[in-house]
């Protein structure tokens, strides 16, 4: 019995992990989690060491991408962007974060750089029908995660902003 | 009368003229590409897959068309063949199609470029090193650098460069007196 209802959590989670896609009138922002095994099996591809894997094995992964739709510029800027797990905040590290660890774990450039690659970069803008995105990575949780993403518009910054939100999202876990 | 006449047909054939002048030199770059007026472009040597050295500086007096790309990444796997196609097309122009592959070892850049059937040689940017400090907005990313060596122009990803919009638009670039 223990074991079925271990399994329905599994499958509730895995189904849960589904990737969401938030629409507004100006854009489209779309959010899909990555297990651990994708993500393991992308970077041990890429000669990834196994201690760097290990590290990123732990982390929730989900892969952005950000549709400006509008006929105005629109600016990501991460450090807007809020998160929740289970209704608590959350860190996102900051690449220089990851930069600086990869280093004291001695991984090689070509290495860091394509890791630096994967992720959504800091600051972007976007022109009117620009798409572009990158991967994010939180701390991995069980709980439901919520994200919360204000963006600036207008060439300089100055029109009205866009709030984004969902709390739909889950951690993508591999089936057991 | 007829002077009268003459003289306004004269200011609306000059004024028509003015405009479409205006329109001309106003004409917008295709969707994708953006201007990118960042001065020198910086330069570089790398080998490419064959083990030839190339220096970018060697490049001035002709287009260049700078492309950083990276196998993992599925947008730099389906631009190629337009790529390629854009080569193709600007073939006797003043116009060299530069690839660098970010940050992958010289068997995985072969065997992708073997495998997709293009004939694009790529220099080999190993550690990362020279598109980190070109900072492109992402991967794929390519940028136009003119004659003179500056850089003018960056295009983000997945662009259909055979189609006729982005051929026609390099092909005015080559004529100096056409200013985009």
């Amino acid at each position: 019995m223990l074991k079925i209802i271990t399994l329905m959590l599994v499958v509730s989670n895995i189904q849960a992990a589904q990737p969401v896609i938030v629409k507004t009138p100006e854009m489209v922002v779309g959010f899909t989690p990555r297990t651990a095994n994708q993500m393991g099996s992308f970077y041990e591809a890429r000669g990834f060491p196994k201690a760097v894997r290990d590290v990123l094995k732990q982390q929730c992964f989900i892969t952005v991408g950000i549709h400006n739709t509008s006929n105005k510029k629109i600016w990501l800027d991460m450090s807007n962007w809020k998160f929740t797990a289970g209704g608590k905040p959350i860190k996102r590290e900051h690449r220089d974060y990851w930069k600086q660890r990869w280093q004291n774990m001695g991984m090689p450039l070509s290495k860091q750089s394509t890791f630096r690659w994967t992720l959504i970069p800091e600051t972007l803008d976007y022109l009117p029908g620009e798409k572009e995105g990158g991967n994010i990575l939180l701390p991995f949780s069980d709980k439901p995660i919520s994200i919360t993403a204000t963006f600036a518009t207008g060439e300089n910054k100055q029109g009205e902003k866009i709030v984004i939100t969902t709390d739909k999202l889950f951690c993508a876990e591999d089936a057991e | 009368m007829k002077l009268k006449q003459t003289f306004t047909l004269l200011v609306f054939v000059l004024s028509l003229f003015s405009s479409l002048l205006l329109n001309a030199s106003n004409s917008k770059v295709p969707f994708g590409i953006r201007h990118y007026d960042i001065g020198s472009a910086q330069n570089f040597t790398l080998k490419d897959i064959d083990g030839e050295k190339f220096e970018l500086n060697n490049s001035k007096g002709s287009w260049v068309f700078l492309h950083f790309w990276a196998s993992w990444c599925g947008p730099c796997r389906a631009e190629m063949p337009a790529i390629q196609q854009l080569a193709d097309k600007m073939k006797g122009e003043n116009f060299q199609v530069i690839m660098v592959n970010t940050a992958e070892d010289e068997d995985t850049v072969f065997e992708f470029l073997g495998s997709i059937n293009v004939e694009l040689n790529s220099l080999l940017d190993v550690d990362g090193q020279v598109t980190e400090a070109w900072k492109p907005r992402g991967l794929p990313t390519s940028f136009l650098i003119n004659p003179e060596g500056k850089v003018k122009y960056q295009a983000i990803g997945g662009r259909e460069w055979g189609d006729p919009i982005y051929v026609n638009f390099l092909k005015k670039l080559l004529k100096p007196d056409v200013k985009l």
